[in-house]
């Protein structure tokens, strides 16, 4: 029996007919992500789009705005010392809070890391424990601990410490901020340092270094990855808060997010409050992309 | 009858020809070896077989049927995947049944093929595990049962072994081929394992580069390779380059750089072909440069000298690098009786019954 | 000798650290419990003693159960559409997309980087713009949407990423048709994180706020808004009350979890 058959004996396959097939089949398959797309374009892209084009319409008094192109609402933004001075402030609360979260996460985001896998499901549990209560309740727990009559200022003048203002300014709002958003950056850094094989520290230790060498030059630069998104995600977050500052800010402290809605839904000024909010929205793209470049050469210096 | 027939399939993946036209057929009940390195298209064959990929070109029959453009479900061949791909959320038992529910087998003889099968692949009593339970070994008898209990057409195994530990890879060869015959199905079992091919296989067929190399009997691979690629493939070879002076029947003489040599060859080049001869490390003979007693040197022809270069010991045999010529380093196995070191002069022979010539590429 | 003590009390320091830093994220929490079940008008240290009245006032308060209610059908129904439509959605980029994947990709998760407060502030403006969600849950339940989709399209993707395909292939070898092959493996598989997805969504739709606040309107005011504007005013325990609530049912949501898919599970069908 021959079983070897050579020579072109194959017949050409009707391939328009499979690729129509396939054609179809993957028009078919379209219907899957149709209503996810449908729902973004419509709900999302299209009202930001909307927002932008707010924001070169005219200020008026007697309706929401004047069909008429004027880079108004901008010119006045960006004239407004007061709104500077917010904006200013809204971005400095954004840096110290992403600072000390970082500061405060980090050693979390270590032990967790070097957890046996058993205690990891448990700490990382607890990391997200934080998380399942809504955050309205969790600033609302920390105006008992915080108010001049609170838990921590009753329990000062029981010791007959002098109480502190703890709460309607800056120092409420940084810790409330802080400790919302510290899970953030413990899962962002974890997963970096998880990927650090404790080995390489080891190696490190036996080639001399002290433990705090070790870490500098070695587990530092490998965690950057996780310190960059971090600190970009919880930046982020911070400085579009609204909960936070509002209660925990009393009206002393007053950040973009409080002052574009109040623009829109009280003072019913749509213009100005879209200007607002897209020059705050530029802004922070500008800083968070400064931040990842600077932080990318640091990167690669340190690799 | 022929169980499988590949006509001339091509196939390709964007730039990359996988597999080339290859033609190949398969007698009913036969089992046949794919073997060849790693990316040659072994997998992608098989799954062409079973309905995974399309060909670009040429056909596919399974009996008297072209099922080229069938899909999958419809062609009734057990294949068994080289991670098993068993359903990780279904017992033994259901991982087993699913073929047969979806050939809406009836309830009860659904549990009677399921406990046939089982006790064939010896695994009674682990019916309501699931597979994260299981070993290796169980593992892979599940999706031999899986694969079996269906009573397909054809068997499609992909590197079944592949993941086992080597003491119970040799096992399972032997259960496999068993089993194969007890059925009398008709399977093609891919390997890159040489040995594992020759043990198990009616006939085995060597792929490289996509393309069909040879395909003959184990013993035909082994002692009759067509190409020097071939033999280096199957098992150990010295390849000794020579030019044919002249032949008679299947008896040939060459010249070679060590001087007139005695060998076999297929029938085809003739005088003044070029090529190789080739010899097997264990019908290399080693004696002393006396020249008297060497070993098993009934119809030894063929004579040459060299020095030992290194040499390394293998238990029932050890294996010695030696030096023949400017060059040219043969790798001999002998018994341990008699041994040579390092730098020791020996003589080198082989029987021309035990030389095959392999014309190179060109011819 | 010097340094086993130094690195004992840098063991003990770094342990002392860690339990202070858990106990700091932790705080609030214990603090919501306490608060609840205290029966004065403010914690103060010590607590004043056990009562359930912050429970009854809760209970009594009737936009308090109004919203509360309204929270819990309006995550039902969000959870139900970000679910069904993000597992579809990361079934089609996952599996079939080619050119637009990474578009589709990008698309799917945007509403996550991007502040929900200026979301909700692009969309309040679109719907009047454009007449409609100003009146009634619908703005609410597509706001909702947007911030949950995200979450179950990620979730999803990265279980189908993992999914080892050649399961369906084995299906498909045993005699199952595509239908029959995603019902009987392909879903079982992901169920999984498609269950984990939709808790995660439903918890997020229920604590959602930055949307609510926007969307939010008369009988159909979320419980964190309501629970926003009756602190502005006072500082009773009762808010404290819809904390445990929601520990509580974060704590059914786990187990439910776990019941429904089987922590194990999650592991079905990785590539070894
Ligand atoms: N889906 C695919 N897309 C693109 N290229 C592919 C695909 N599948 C296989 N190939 C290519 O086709 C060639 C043959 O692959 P195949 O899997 O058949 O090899 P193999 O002989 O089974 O190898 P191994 O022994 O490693 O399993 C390889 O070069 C591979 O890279
Ligand atoms: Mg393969």
């Amino acid at each position: 029996m021959a079983t070897i058959r050579r020579g072109d004996g194959g017949l050409a396959l009707p391939w328009a007919r499979l690729s129509r097939a396939a054609a179809t089949r993957r028009q078919k398959a379209f219907l899957l992500v149709l209503p996810a797309v449908a729902l973004l374009l419509l709900f999302f892209i299209l009202p930001y789009l909307y927002l932008l084009y707010i924001s070169v319409m005219t200020q008026s008094h007697n309706a929401k705005y004047i069909t008429r192109f004027t880079l108004a609402n901008y010119a006045q933004t960006i004239g407004d010392l007061f709104i500077w001075r917010v904006i200013f402030h809204t971005l400095r609360l954004g840096v110290i809070t992403t600072v000390i979260a970082l500061v405060l996460s980090y050693p979390l985001a270590y032990h967790l890391a070097r957890a046996s896998s058993v205690m990891k499901g448990l700490l990382m549990m607890l990391v997200l424990t934080p998380l399942l209560v809504g955050v309205v309740i969790r600033t609302y727990s920390w105006m008992i601990l915080l108010s001049d009559t609170g838990l921590i200022n009753s329990l000062l003048t029981s010791w007959g410490v002098q109480p502190a203002h703890l709460m309607y300014n800056d120092t409420g709002v940084t810790i409330g901020l802080v400790h919302i958003y510290i899970p953030f950056m413990v899962l962002s850094l974890a997963g970096p340092l998880q990927g650090i094989d404790p080995d390489i520290e080891r190696a490190a230790r036996s080639l001399g270094a002290g433990a705090w060498q070790a870490f500098w030059r070695v587990t530092w630069p490998l965690s950057l990855p996780g310190v960059v998104s971090g600190s970009v995600l919880v930046f982020v977050l911070a400085i579009s808060s609204y909960v936070i500052p509002s209660l925990l800010g009393g009206f002393t402290v007053i950040t973009v997010p409080l002052l574009a809605i109040r623009t829109i839904t009280e003072l019913f000024n749509w213009p100005l409050g879209s200007a607002l909010t897209i020059v705050f929205f530029a802004l922070t793209v500008v800083i968070v992309w400064l931040f990842l470049r600077l932080m990318s050469r640091a990167m690669k210096g340190a690799a | 009858m022929t169980a499988i027939s590949l006509r001339s399939v091509v196939k390709q993946f964007g730039d990359v020809t996988a597999v080339d036209h290859l033609d190949l057929d398969l007698a009913e009940g036969e089992l046949i070896a794919f073997l060849g390195p790693s990316g040659c298209g072994k997998t992608t064959t098989l799954r062409m077989i079973a309905g995974f990929e399309m060909p670009t070109a040429g056909q596919i029959w399974l009996g008297e049927e072209d099922v080229t453009w069938l899909s999958a479900e419809k062609r009734n061949c057990g294949m068994v995947f080289q991670n098993y791909a068993l359903f990780p959320h279904l017992t033994v038992y259901r991982n087993i049944a699913f073929g047969l529910e979806m050939r809406r087998v009836p309830r009860n003889e659904i549990a009677r093929r399921v406990r046939s099968v089982l006790e064939k692949v010896q695994l009674h009593g682990l019916e309501e595990r699931y597979p994260r339970q299981l070993s290796g070994g169980q593992q892979q008898r599940t999706a031999l049962a899986r694969a079996l209990v269906i009573n397909p057409n054809v068997l499609l195994l992909d590197e079944p072994l592949a993941n086992l530990d080597a003491k119970l890879r040799e096992e399972m060869r032997f259960y496999i081929r068993t089993l194969q015959q007890e059925f009398g199905i008709t399977t093609i079992y891919v390997t890159h394992d040489q040995s594992e091919a020759l043990v198990l296989a009616d006939r085995v067929a060597v792929m490289m580069g996509g393309m069909l190399q040879q395909i003959g009997t184990p013993e035909d691979l082994y002692r009759r390779p067509e190409t020097a690629k071939v033999a280096d493939f199957v098992g150990l070879v010295n390849l000794i380059p020579v030019r044919m002076k002249e032949r008679c029947g299947a008896a040939i003489a060459c010249e070679s750089t060590l001087g007139p040599l005695e060998g076999r060859g297929p029938d085809g080049p003739g005088a003044e072909a070029e090529g190789w001869l080739s010899v097997r490390p264990e019908n290399l003979h080693l004696s002393g440069t006396d020249g008297a007693a060497a070993s098993g040197t009934d119809g030894t022809v063929n004579q040459m000298r060299g020095v030992v270069r290194e040499r390394a010991y293998l238990g029932s045999l050890i294996d010695y690098r030696v030096e023949v010529g400017p060059a040219l380093t043969l790798r001999i196995q002998g018994g341990a009786e008699a041994p040579y070191h390092a730098g020791d002069a020996v003589a080198v022979g082989f029987a021309s019954a035990d030389a095959w010539f392999v014309p190179s590429e060109e011819g | 000798m010097h340094r086993s003590i130094g690195s004992r009390v840098g063991r003990v320091a770094y342990g002392t650290l860690i339990v202070l830093l858990y106990a700091f994220l932790l705080l609030p929490i214990a603090i919501v419990v306490i608060a609840s079940f205290n029966s004065g008008n403010y914690l103060r240290f010590p607590p004043q003693g056990f009562s359930l009245r912050w429970f009854r006032h809760f209970g009594e308060t009737a936009s308090f159960t109004r919203s509360f209610f309204f929270s819990l059908r309006l995550a039902a129904v969000v959870t139900v559409i970000a679910t069904g439509i993000g597992t579809a959605a990361a079934l089609y980029v996952t599996r079939t997309a080619k050119r637009y994947r990474e578009f589709l990709r990008v698309l799917m998760i945007a509403p996550l980087p991007v502040p929900a407060i200026i979301t909700g502030v692009a969309l309040l403006i679109f719907f009047y713009a454009i007449h409609v969600g100003t009146h009634g849950a619908f703005g609410l339940v597509v706001g909702h949407t947007l911030i949950c989709l995200p979450y179950v399209f990620l979730i999803v993707s990265t279980v189908l990423a993992n999914f080892d395909r050649t399961l369906e292939e084995a299906a498909r070898n045993l005699g199952a048709g595509p239908w029959t092959t995603f019902r009987r493996v392909t879903l079982p598989i992901i169920k999984g994180g498609v269950i984990s997805g939709a808790v995660f969504a439903f918890i997020t739709s229920y604590d959602e706020f930055s949307i609510s606040l926007l969307l939010g309107g008369v009988g159909t005011t979320p419980l964190p808004i309501q629970l926003f504007d009756y602190l502005r005013f006072s500082f009773d325990p009762t808010a404290a009350v819809a904390g445990v609530i929601s520990i509580v049912m974060a704590m059914l949501a786990v187990l439910v979890t776990e019941r429904l898919v089987g922590l194990e599970s999650l592991y079905y069908g990785r590539r070894s």
